[in-house]
């Protein structure tokens, strides 16, 4: 969720507040429940009040996490029944003076690997199957690049939004149709499918089109849009699959054709400056031959300065 | 332990019993989309399984002779829980049809999302300010009424 209560940090959370983990490990195999207590501060988030549990209560708690900001999408977990950011999320935005417990639970649709720490290769190889990266035809081009591909500004803001995922799986963990096909590639994928596809600087989308265009690909979504409402970076991946599948659709029938731009001009070769010529010199009287061989030492209030002859040079 | 607790227990096993419990538990905030979407869903599975009765029940003609047909619309035809049945039907048939064209419009033909923008704090994305949600709304205002007729004319006519 995109931060929904943006003055919540500066409310003053409940003094004491319980946290319930749910909590699993691969060598008991089993489920269960676990209850901290937490003293709180205004301004902290779920994230730092996990931290404060296992530094103080329970070493044994496991989660994934990384830069407590909201950048590298680590520590998404299941936070009172929706899929946040823990390191987003205020404990005054989740609990109240009236209930201040806050349950947190791994992501659905990840496999669990301990506590709150989910398994992403899953996820992380739909991924890579839309082929998230620009494709050239001319492969020594793109290897040895001449010059930088054009990108107009209309066409920018075409695909930004959908540039600002994370790979955080909020999305896919909120996905109701993750939860009954597990082949199915995703919100995240699809999204930056679509990205790449509308991208004028990518030459290959058919590729790409022939992989969402499945049986577990952009046709399975049913527009639940709770991707779009949990999303932490204003990536809309709902708005993303419908737009894909008009694309698709367009691309059987024959009628989509792809915009590609050429690389830019390359530029004219850099060429070192002429020096200039003598008489050009702003400050009259100064022979930069001789301050070159014999610095000029000046005495300003008892102190020996060196004259730089390039400052006169760049004047 | 609760009993949301006992059913968040099996959240994470893959199968039949998680796809069934996912669409329930998961609360975002402004979100009708995904309540048209169980409400969809139930609707739909509801509609089917009535189309499979009604075929065995409107054959019994070819199956049993046009005998067994009056028979049967003897007994049932007038029926209290007949109506009644009839009546759920109606409004399920409703809010899938109108919620079905909303879809159609969405889904197919890619109209009514929205354009891509650049996100500004308080962000909404752009699929939830478009005319989608304000076709679900009307989907939502025009169901009660609908079904309301509907129930005035199953009942009175």
């Amino acid at each position: 969720m995109a931060i929904a209560d943006l003055k919540a940090a500066t409310r003053i959370p409940p003094k004491l507040v319980t946290i319930r983990v749910k909590r699993w490990s691969p060598t008991k195999g089993k489920v269960e429940w676990r209850e901290y207590q937490v003293e709180t501060y205004r301004g902290m988030t779920v994230l730092e009040a996990l931290l404060k549990v296992k530094a103080e209560k329970d070493h044994t708690l496991s989660m994934r996490y990384s830069c407590r900001m909201g950048v590298c999408g680590s520590c998404g977990m299941v936070i009172n029944g929706v899929p946040r950011l823990a390191c987003q999320t205020q404990i005054a935005e989740v609990a109240s003076e009236s209930n201040p417990v806050i349950t947190i639970e791994p992501l659905y649709n990840h496999p669990v690997i301990r506590d709150l720490a989910t398994d992403f290769n899953p996820f992380f190889g739909k991924h890579a199957s839309v082929k998230p990266y620009l494709i050239r035809k001319d492969i020594e081009e793109r290897e040895g690049p001449t010059g930088e591909y054009i990108l107009k500004p209309e066409e920018l803001e075409n695909i930004y939004q959908f540039s600002l995922c994370i790979s955080c799986g909020l999305c896919y963990s909120a996905c109701p149709v993750a939860a009954s096909d597990p082949e199915y590639l995703g919100p995240q994928a699809l999204a930056q499918a679509l990205r790449f596809i509308i991208d004028p600087r990518d030459e290959d989308p058919n590729t790409r089109i022939a992989v969402v265009d499945s049986e577990h690909g952009c046709h399975r979504c049913h527009y639940a849009a709770t991707c779009s409402a949990v999303c932490p970076k204003a990536v809309d991946p709902a708005m993303a699959i419908q737009m894909l599948r008009s694309i698709v659709f367009r691309h059987r029938l024959g009628f989509w054709r792809k915009r590609t731009s050429k690389p830019a001009e390359k530029p004219k070769e850099w060429q070192p400056k002429k020096p200039m010529p003598p008489e050009a010199q702003t400050i009259p009287g100064v022979d930069l031959e001789q301050m070159e061989k014999e610095p000029v030492i000046v005495e300003v209030d008892g102190i020996k300065v060196e004259i730089d002859y390039k400052f006169y040079k760049i004047r | 332990m609760g009993l949301t607790d006992r059913v968040r227990q099996y959240r994470n096993l893959p199968g039949f019993l998680q796809a069934s419990l996912n669409p329930w538990l998961i609360k975002a905030r402004n979100n009708p989309e995904r309540l048209a979407f169980v409400l969809h869903r139930v609707t739909g599975f509801t509609v089917l399984l009535y189309l499979f009765l009604h075929i065995i029940v409107t054959n019994t003609p070819a199956r049993a002779g046009w005998e067994a047909w009056d028979s049967l619309m003897e007994a049932f035809g007038a029926a209290l829980f007949n109506k009644v049945g009839e009546f759920i039907i109606a409004g399920f048939v409703i809010f899938h049809g109108m919620n079905g064209i909303r879809l159609l419009l969405t889904e197919f033909f890619g109209v009514c999302i929205g354009k891509p923008e650049k996100p500004k704090p308080p962000y909404i994305p752009p699929s939830f300010k478009a005319c989608q949600r304000r076709l679900l709304y009307l989907v939502f205002a025009l169901w009660p009424i609908l079904w309301a007729i509907a129930g005035y004319i199953i009942f009175k006519g």
